[in-house]
């Protein structure tokens, strides 16, 4: 949910503070997002319950409950289902991209990041409609 | 040989073991399920054990408040019993605070998805869970 400036809420997820610094910093560059940050995945759920962000930025490798389950906790539940979600990770390995994917993110972008990709996939992601992400989890479920 | 058709038709799907103890539930999954997977009911977390003892699924989906017995037991037994550690598990609940999906994966679901939830969705969330615990076995093998 947009917050009372009419800016866009972007929740940053990610167990590193430097990196969470790095994330905010690139993110706010734009000068269209407001960002709220949540250090684990129990933290960033609560997180999302609370502040309906627009978007979310999640770290795979997190104490208590990872980057893929989240995704999954999100996806699994209606009233979650369809916020945009991107994966940011040092995991850069074809496996572990597909299985971010899997998990429901709708992006997957690996460590080190460069501020313009991450803003232009914001943006993208942010644009995705119900349908688009029901028509991805159907072809990534058939194929084999 | 194969004994009947059905039994060809069988090879190569997904086998799941669906725990609830509400019959209308456990029925209409069935059906919906049954179209694309194997399926075996079980109504209670007592049953599903003795289940899991001579038989081990794809993928097991159960709801968390089963009866007076509690699907997180079930999640926990399954991931202290080496024969059954790595069984992809859904739970598939009406529980549906921060609390309730916290407890979940902390004992030990790889996946929680809150009811309602169309067939046609819970599908897609099977096939996806079994790829991906593919995708993990093949790297625990490189």
């Amino acid at each position: 949910m947009s917050s009372k400036s009419g800016m866009k809420k972007v929740l940053v997820i990610d167990d590193n503070p430097t990196i969470v610094e790095l994330i905010k910093y690139a993110v706010k560059l734009q000068g269209m997002y407001q960002v709220i940050v949540a250090y684990d995945g129990e933290q960033g759920l609560q997180r999302v319950l609370t502040e309906q962000p627009d978007c979310v930025i999640i770290d795979v490798k997190m104490p208590k409950m990872d980057g893929n389950q989240l995704v999954r906790c999100l996806r699994g539940d209606a009233a979650t289902a369809n916020i945009p979600l991107i994966i940011l990770s040092a995991m850069t390995r074809e496996e572990d991209q597909l299985t971010g994917l899997l998990s429901g993110a709708d992006e997957y972008l690996t460590k080190p990041f460069k501020p313009a990709a991450l803003n232009d996939t914001i943006e993208r992601v942010l644009r995705l409609t119900p349908d688009d992400r029901q028509r991805r989890t159907d072809d990534l479920s058939q194929r084999d | 040989m194969f004994k009947s058709i059905c039994e060809l038709l069988a090879l190569g799907r997904l086998q799941i073991l669906f725990v609830e103890n509400d019959l209308n539930i456990r029925e209409r999954m069935q059906r919906a399920l049954g179209q694309g997977f194997l399926v075996e009911c079980v109504a209670s977390i007592t049953e599903a054990k003795s289940y899991l003892d001579t038989s081990v699924p794809d993928i097991l989906i159960s709801e968390v408040v089963v009866g007076p017995e509690n699907g997180l037991d079930l999640c926990r037994y399954i991931r202290s019993v080496p024969a059954l550690r790595s069984l992809p598990i859904i739970l598939l609940t009406s529980l549906a605070t921060l609390q309730d999906k916290v407890a979940g994966f902390r004992a030990g679901t790889d996946d929680y998805v809150v009811k309602p939830c169309e067939a046609y969705h819970l599908m897609a969330r099977i096939r996806l869970l079994s790829r991906i615990k593919r995708l993990e076995r093949h790297v625990a093998m490189i």
